[in-house]
Formats: C-alpha cells, structure tokens, sequence
C-alpha cells in the first residue's frame, strides 16, 4: 500500500527531515508510528498525502509513484486515502451529517448516494442518532468519531490518523483505536500517528519509530 | 461537471454572498458608480456623434452678407455664389425678408426696426457635396461682400474637441474604476474565503480538485457583478431617458436620439463585465488559499 525507496528530504533552509527511508507498509496493515516531535514524522505524512515530495527516493501509494505525480492529480490521489486530525477539524456550523456529506459533496457526490452513504457511515461509529447535533454539543471522542467517518465516507483504502487521540481521554481513545480496528478488519490500511505508549502496547500492532529523520525500529 | 455537483456549487457561491452581505452591498455600490460612471460617459460620447453627423447631413448654410452691402449689390451675389462649383443653389433673403421672418421673435424691437432695419441681407446656400463643406465656406467667405457665415464649422469644431476630451476622461475614469472594482470584489471574496479556509483545507484533504473549490468563489464575484449590472443598467435607462426629454425642450441642436432597446444593451455590456470581474476578482483571491497545505498551517 506505501513503500519508500531511499525517500530524503531536505528543506531550502538546510533541515534535513528524512534521510533514507525504506519502508513498505503492506495492504490491510494496522501500523503504529511513533516518534518526538521533531522527528521528521510530520514530514513523513506529509510526503504521503504529497503535500511534499521528497528531495530524492520515490513513494508509492497503491503501485503508482507519487513522488512524480503532476498537481492536478494530487486531488485524486488524496480520494485513495482518509485523513483524521488531532483537533477533529470539524466544520462548527454544519451538523454532524453535513459535515460527513460534506467530504461526499467537495468530491462531487449525488445527494442520493450521499443520503444512502452518510448515515451508513455514522451507524458504523455509533452515531446513528447524532446526525442532527452540533460539533459543539458532542464530547471529545463523539466528535473524532465524526472526523472518522469523514475519512471513511469516500471508502479510501487507507486511513492516516494523525494523532487521533490526542485531544480526547483515555477512556474514549480505546473506543477511536477499537473503531479503526474494525475499520482495519475490513481491509483498509491503517497509519496511526501517536504519542500514546501504553495504546500501542495494548494493541500489539506493528510500529514504527522515526528519530531525527531515520526509522530506527519497524519490527512490530 | 455533473449537474447536482453545479447546483451544489452554485447554491454554495449564492450563499457566500449572504454570509458576508456587509462586503457584498459594498462592493455591488462601488460596481454600480462604476458601471453608471461608464456608462454616461459613452451614452454622452454616442450623442455627441449623432449630433455631429446630424450637423453635416444639414447641408444649407447662412451667408450674411456686411452691412454697407445695398440691395442692388446684393441680388447680383448671386451669380458669384453659382460660380462656386460646390454650390448647388442659393436663396437670397432681403433685410426686410428676415424682419418678418423674425416678427415674433423681436417683439418691440421690430416696430423701432421701421426706421432702421439693422438685420443684414442673407443667402441660404444649399451645397452638393457634404465632405468638402468645411473648404466651401472658406472660399465663400472670401467674397469681399460676405461677412459671416452661420456655418456650423466652428460648433463641429468645438464639439469634435469636446468628445475627444469626453472620451478620453471617460476612458481614464472608467479603467481607475475599474481597478477600483475589482480591489472591492478580490477583498469581499478573500474575506468569505478566510471564514471558510477551514473548509478549503478539508476539501483539499478529501481530494477536491482546485477547480471545484475555486467555483463557489467565482460564482460569488459573478452574483456580485451580474446584480450590479443589473442595477445599473435600469438606473441609467431612466437617467438617459430623462436627459434625452429635457435636452429635446432645452437645446435644439443637440440631436439626442432615443436608444431603442437601451436597457438591453446596457445589460448585455454590464452583465459581460460583471462576469469578467467576478472571474477575475474570484480567481486572483483564492490563488493564496490554494497553494496551502491539508494541515493548513
């Protein structure tokens, strides 16, 4: 699903972010990646959704090299995977429906499959019966499950959770990590992107560990 | 593009303009001035082109001829005048002709003009040529009896100097409006787009492409120019209708024909440009939006 192949990055000023990366992240994988700010680990995602592109190596996402990938393509690359924020990114005037449809909307979805998909979608994370609130008037963890399905609507293959849990307790991060499980037994990859040591014991999966711009520990 | 997607994204762009509707009447105000301003200007223009055309295709001069000029002299005139091969034929009219020709006009005067007619002998001087009017007076002038001639040489004149400066000002005026308008709409729409970034940056990072965001933003700028056009052009209608009814009682030289169909082409004109600008007011705003990233930091 993403293989690096030597990926570099250096930026103008003289960071240098990543340097030799090799990594293949297979598909229906679930995978940790940890690692202190300042890591390169931003830059590591960011290479994926090819918000950067790297200053030598190649990425492919799905077989095809996006290290090379012209700008107009980029939009549908991005339609291949989800993404999840730390802070939910959640539209505060929409409610929780139109937030979902919206993803649906801004890739040029029907009203009809958005009515068929949506509220699907939010059975999955058990919101069901939240589809007429308000971000505001959801808890911490109601809302990152909003953000999730967001990210599932359009079906991606993939799902980059950048931080999912970081704004939300404990007991409700179980719950997000729980969902992406089930999300990650339906076959879509899983990047998880977490500071959380003992969620990643917990859970057992595959981890990788980026530490000054080198993957130091990519066994599980 | 399929058609619920146009829908949605027209709905989206309408609706940009009510959300930030302060913005919006202001720049709809400024884009009126802009388009009124244009518009007068060139409404001004065109008639003072009708009046020139209707001044040349009128093509019997005055000749007055001097004062110490006797009836005798005069009738003899004639025959010079028909030397003059532009000249296609000449009416004479004696002093006292003229007197009563003007009865009304002179009111108490003309009962004092019993004793002394002051009004000079004349000829009403019909050309053959309209394009070498200007080289017909000249040489008529030259006769040693003539003394002026009513031609309407020295008003074309005045007025071909007037719609130069007309068009120029207007020309000049129109483009600083112009920018202006267009500075009005880039803000209006960059203000709905910074209350939205939060949605352009979610949009990107579920895969829009740049054209689908951009739209709405577009859409807003052409709501903005096509009411404004539309708006304008009913205002100027009735202005320019008004200006031609009072013009037509006041100055009657002034050939102030009535623009059939006006307020059509003044929307035409208006709605064409409104749209230019929306679409370049809404492309030049979002470019900086754009070029930032799904973190959006």
């Amino acid at each position: 699903m993403i293989r690096f192949e030597d990926v570099s990055k250096v930026y103008p000023n003289g960071t240098v972010a990543l340097e030799h990366i090799n990594l293949h992240v297979k598909k229906g994988e679930f995978v940790f990646v940890v690692g202190s700010s300042g890591s390169g680990k931003s830059t590591f995602l960011k290479s994926i959704t090819r918000e950067e592109t790297p200053t030598s190596g190649k990425i492919f996402i799905a077989d095809e090299d996006i290290s090379k990938l012209p700008k107009t393509k980029v939009p549908f690359l991005r339609r291949k995977m989800g993404i999840v924020f730390q802070d939910f990114r959640l539209i505060k005037n929409m409610n929780v429906f139109d937030n979902v449809a919206f993803a649906m909307r801004a890739t040029g979805a029907s009203e009809k499959e958005i009515k068929n998909r949506v509220p699907y979608i939010l059975a999955l994370v058990g919101l069901a019966c939240k589809e007429k609130s308000m971000p505001t008037q959801l808890s911490g963890g109601e809302q990152q499950r909003v953000g999730l399905s967001r990210a599932l609507v359009n079906n991606p293959k993939l799902i980059i959770a950048d931080e999912p849990t970081g704004n939300i307790d404990p007991r409700m991060s179980y719950e997000i990590l729980e969902l992406l499980n089930e999300i990650n037994k339906m076959g879509t990859t899983i990047l998880m992107v977490t500071h959380e040591q003992e969620l990643v014991r917990k859970f057992g999966k595959r981890v990788v560990e980026i530490k000054n711009g080198k993957i130091v520990q990519a066994a599980a | 593009m399929r058609l619920y997607s146009v829908r949605y994204l027209f709905s989206e762009g309408v609706k940009n303009v009510w959300k930030n509707r302060m913005m919006s009447i202001a720049s709809v105000g400024v884009l009126i001035i802009c388009f009124i301003l244009t518009g007068v200007f060139t409404l001004l223009s065109i008639s003072i082109k009708n009046t020139l055309k209707s001044i040349e295709s009128r093509n019997t001069i005055k000749v007055f001829l001097k004062d110490q000029v006797e009836t005798e002299e005069a009738v003899n005139l004639e025959s010079k005048l028909h030397e003059i091969d532009n000249v296609a034929s000449c009416r004479f009219y004696s002093r006292e002709e003229a007197q009563e020709k003007y009865k009304e006009q002179l009111g108490d005067i003309y009962e004092q003009m019993k004793e002394r007619n002051f009004l000079p002998h004349s000829y009403y001087v019909t050309l053959k040529d309209l394009s070498q009017y200007k080289e017909t007076v000249a040489e008529i002038k030259e006769l040693p009896e003539v003394d002026i001639i009513s031609s309407r040489v020295e008003l074309f004149d005045k007025l071909t100097k007037f719609n130069r400066f007309i068009s120029s000002v207007g020309l000049v005026l129109t483009l600083v409006l112009a920018l202006i308008a267009l500075f009005i709409i880039t803000n209006t729409i960059r203000l709905t787009m910074y209350s939205r970034r939060q949605e352009i940056s979610i949009m990107k990072s579920v895969g829009a492409t740049n054209t689908f965001i951009r739209i709405p933003f577009i859409i807003e700028g052409m709501v903005i120019g096509i009411f404004s056009a539309i708006v304008a052009s009913f205002s100027l209608n009735v202005f320019y209708n008004f200006i031609v009814e009072s013009v037509r009682k006041n100055i009657s030289f002034f050939y102030t024909p009535v623009l059939h169909n006006l307020v059509f082409y003044l929307l035409v004109y208006f709605t064409i440009a409104g749209i230019v600008f929306g679409v370049i007011g809404g492309g030049l705003s979002i470019r900086k939006y754009l070029s930032k990233g799904v973190y959006g930091k």
